[in-house]
């Protein structure tokens, strides 16, 4: 061993250095102080409310964050030896796919039940809701004239060829909103709206929500389908690419034959193997209070769960709306149909 | 040694149990008819697969092609040539590799998305529209990320052996542009194939990019599948697919294999001073693909990483540096231990098994995820031994992920080693093992290094593996960038990802190194 293979410095370095903090200090033990959640949502608030949470009650929240449907995969193998207490996702749909796949357990709670409106939660308390995201129509206030953009059909008309903004199919958002046409007006008319829409797009589809917003800037489009939150931050925002389209964009509440806007939720559940169930529960409870609801609103632009709370000032100054109050177990149930309806549509 | 070596006495079974071992997670996907519903699959086949599996063939093609193309052209060049710039461009030229593709891709789209901060510019000067925001941008963006795997080989051909060739042919009148294109290209056409497969691997399973961009390749329908239908069945039966695809194209990379010049050692070429516009051709595309792959990508990051400065979010970015280099050398550490045993196993005849079992480079990350929890889940429920959440199992993953990366390096410098090194060494009593550690293994450090190296660069840059399986509370620079990406934050995404640049750096110039030496 003469001459030591030079990999083997650095090896000997990080060893000594230890073993990272999270693989020696996770406890998934029952009884402890603790909470173990899986969670879709990367926001910074949502860190801030954990470390606030942890200072009120002294639980301690360990957090994994990825994408929701590798999230249940991952509940689905570990199966009864799951560390994880709570599940948060950022949309409804999968919240209703985890209560059919068995992976969540209803909880009841009384301040859960006077702090989300019904319809925002699963009747038989598998998952409550504690924010709102609208899918609403971003237009170029030069160009469009509000009462031109109404409802989602208004995107149909011959006045938009060639002007309307979206992304692609792939996207949960556009997924949900087709979901909720088809729980309100069955699949043959949403797919008539969706072809509508498709023959009016004014380039294929591309990008995140913003992207669009950012296009309306560069006069690309005069009309987009983007989530509330998006539009807030954008409007909001000190970045100077996104300033263009700062001063030009102004925001419909569009309404879905006669429900309102279709809106989807974050919302969580605490899954069925819990060992920590009075500590999810807590946790629950305090993301629905007026303390969290009001950060969600101001530091996340998102719509409180919780009525009464303040939205927040930027999206305020766009009037309120009527949401969608469709059972939100829907979505789940009709996203695969919206998946082939958006294909059959040609909505890349 | 001569003890490892007695313990280690007839090591078939234990590098057969290995390669089952790395491949089962695989036959897992691939097995998934067999054990996995998939209630869409009828609408899967007929409306997603061959509209998907068209797009994926047509932008590997266009891809892999301008991959060629501009790494063989640059590799001939350096090689060949002697022009102002070339001993920078020689390095130069590798440092696309440290950068990951989606993020390369998403800084791209900044600038020359149809919002793009310079496409905005152009259509002011010039009133061009610019839109690299579709399936030809995304070849061309991927082209510029990957074109070092064609780059380095292509460059290690050319400067090895060939220069005898070169000079008979120059000796029978064969002008300099015949002897690249009818000898030298051809010549290094196994380098090459090997060099596109990777490229073609590396685009096949990525997913941040492609959805970006709006291109429906097999792997955004495996989403698609996933997410979209609730089907998970129907996207391993995809994952399948993409196998099946990965596996024609190592067998074509095979048959254009044949026919390559075989020489152990050789002098370097006898470069071709240039001038006049030749020399400035020469460094301007050089330069400008320097320009285009790293230097504009990594300006944009710096740029935004300035802009948002907050030295908190710098310093809250200690702990997933740690997390990312403590990961990755273990990741690189036992691939690399896997890679030599199999190496060996090839050398001394039966890697029958081993061959499979790098196949994991191609599936996406999140579907090897899916492979291995679906072994570790009933594994923890029959035992209690639960490893989903345990660094363990991440880094597990990495080498089903990232073997075949490690492998390549190391057969390469093994197939030059002369036989006649093994069987001196057997006629002097010395067992394969033994033989093997203290004859070949030596001699092989330079690969080692190069293997390791590889391994190490893209554990940095790999995602969806660590998102899935981690350990609570676990962050990698990757999960970093990603918590930004998701939420649209791109600006706040760039100290991540200048930090995943900087730690994939040492790696990518050692492997330029190596590939220098050999």
């Amino acid at each position: 061993m003469r001459r030591t293979p030079a990999i083997a410095l650095p090896l000997l370095l990080l060893t000594a250095c230890g073993a990272p903090e999270a693989q020696r200090t996770t406890p998934p033990g029952a009884d402890s102080a603790v909470v173990n959640v899986y969670t879709h949502r990367h926001y910074d608030t949502d860190k801030q409310l954990f470390a606030r949470f942890t200072q009120e009650t002294g639980i301690r929240v360990n957090v994994i964050s990825a994408g929701d449907d590798e999230l249940l995969s991952r509940l689905e193998a570990e199966g009864a030896n799951t560390p994880a207490d709570l599940v948060i996702t950022a949309d409804a749909g999968r919240l209703g796919l985890a209560k059919q796949r068995g992976f969540l357990k209803p909880v009841k709670s009384a301040v859960l039940d006077a702090n989300v409106p019904a319809h925002l939660r699963d009747p038989e308390g598998n998952w409550y809701g504690f924010t709102m995201r609208a899918r609403v129509i971003a237009y170029d206030k030069t160009k469009v004239k509000p009462e031109e953009v109404r409802t989602y059909d208004d995107l149909t008309k011959p006045r938009f060829k060639g002007k309307v903004l979206a992304r692609s199919s792939e996207n949960v958002y556009n997924q949900s909103l087709v979901a909720a046409m088809i729980a309100h007006d069955g699949p043959e008319k949403t797919t008539a709206w969706c072809k509508g829409v498709v023959a009016n797009f004014a380039r294929d589809p591309k990008g995140s929500d913003t992207d669009q917003l950012l296009a309306i800037g560069e006069g690309l489009g005069e009309v987009a389908i983007a989530n509330s939150y998006y539009i807030g931050k954008l409007l909001t925002s000190d970045d100077p690419a996104r300033q263009k389209a700062k001063g030009l964009i102004g925001v419909s509440f569009p309404d879905l034959s006669g429900h309102g806007t279709h809106v989807n939720v974050s919302g969580a559940g605490v899954v069925k193997y819990t060992k920590n169930e009075a500590n999810a529960v807590k946790l629950l409870e305090f993301l629905s209070s007026d303390e969290a609801q009001r950060l969600f609103a101001e530091g996340n632009m998102e719509f409180p769960a919780k009525p009464g709370v303040p939205v927040a000032a930027v999206l305020q100054g766009f009037g309120p709306f009527t949401a969608d109050t469709l059972d939100l177990s829907q979505l789940g149930l009709h996203n695969a149909d919206a998946v082939k309806v958006l294909g059959a549509a040609g909505w890349r | 040694m001569a003890g490892i070596a007695r313990l280690l006495q007839g090591p078939r079974p234990y590098i057969g149990v290995v390669a089952l071992l790395l491949l089962a997670p695989i036959l897992v996907v691939v097995s998934a008819p067999l054990h996995a519903p998939a209630t869409e699959w009828t609408y899967v086949r007929t409306h997603i697969l061959p509209a998907y599996l068209g797009e994926t063939l047509r932008l590997i093609a266009l891809a892999g092609t301008l991959a060629i193309v501009f790494g063989t052209s640059t590799a001939w060049l350096v090689s060949a040539c002697d022009f102002p710039g070339r001993r920078f461009f020689r390095w130069a030229l590798v440092l696309p590799l440290a950068l990951p593709t989606y993020i390369s891709a998403i800084t791209f789209a900044a600038l020359f998305g149809p919002t793009g901060l310079l496409s905005d510019r152009l259509r002011a000067a010039l009133g061009v529209d610019i839109d690299i925001l579709g399936p030809d941008g995304l070849a061309i963006v991927f082209a510029l990320m990957l074109f070092p795997y064609v780059y380095l080989p292509a460059r290690a051909a050319f400067s090895a052996g060939m220069s005898d060739v070169l000079e008979a042919a120059k000796l029978l009148g064969a002008g300099a542009r015949r002897r690249a294109f009818r000898v030298a290209f051809p010549l290094a056409r196994p380098a090459i194939a090997g060099g596109v497969l990777l490229v073609c691997m590396e685009v096949l399973n990525d997913y941040g990019a492609v959805q970006y961009y709006g291109v429906h390749t097999l792997t955004a329908g495996i989403f698609r599948s996933w997410g979209g239908l609730y089907d998970v069945g129907s996207a391993l039966r995809l994952a399948g697919v993409l196998l099946l695809v990965v596996l024609a194209l190592a067998l074509g990379q095979r048959l254009l294999k044949r026919g390559g010049l075989r020489t152990a050692e050789g002098r370097a070429l006898r470069r071709v001073r240039l001038s006049g516009w030749r020399a400035a051709g020469a460094t301007t595309w050089c330069g400008l693909l320097v320009l285009f792959a790293f230097a504009l990508p990594i300006g944009s990051l710096l740029g935004d990483t300035l802009a948002t400065w907050n030295a908190a979010a710098i310093a809250d970015l200690a702990r997933p540096v740690v997390n990312t280099l403590y990961v990755g050398t273990w990741a690189a550490a036992i691939t690399l231990v896997v890679a030599v045993a199999f190496a060996f196993a090839q050398r001394m005849g039966y890697g029958g098994l081993t061959r499979p079992a790098s196949i994991g480079y191609v599936v996406p990350g999140a579907v090897i995820a899916i492979g291995v929890m679906g072994l570790a889940g009933p594994l923890a429920a029959r035992t209690g031994w639960v490893l989903i959440g345990s660094l363990t199992l991440v880094i597990y993953a990495f080498s089903v992920r990232f073997l075949a990366l490690a492998g390549q390096p190391l057969q390469a410098g093994l197939s030059q080693q002369p036989r006649m090194l093994d069987e001196a060494a057997h006629l002097l009593g010395a067992s394969p093992v033994r033989t093997f550690l203290r004859v070949n293994l030596p001699l092989l450090r330079p690969s080692l290094l190069a293997a390791a190296a590889i391994v190490l660069i893209e554990v940095v840059k790999e995602l969806p593996l660590t998102l899935i399986l981690r350990p609570f509370n676990f962050e990698t620079l990757s999960t970093r960038v990603f918590d930004m990406a998701r939420i649209e934050q791109w600006r706040e995404a760039a100290p991540p990802a200048l930090l995943i640049v900087a730690c994939g750096l040492v790696p990518v110039l050692l492997l330029e190194r190596w590939m220098e030496r050999r």
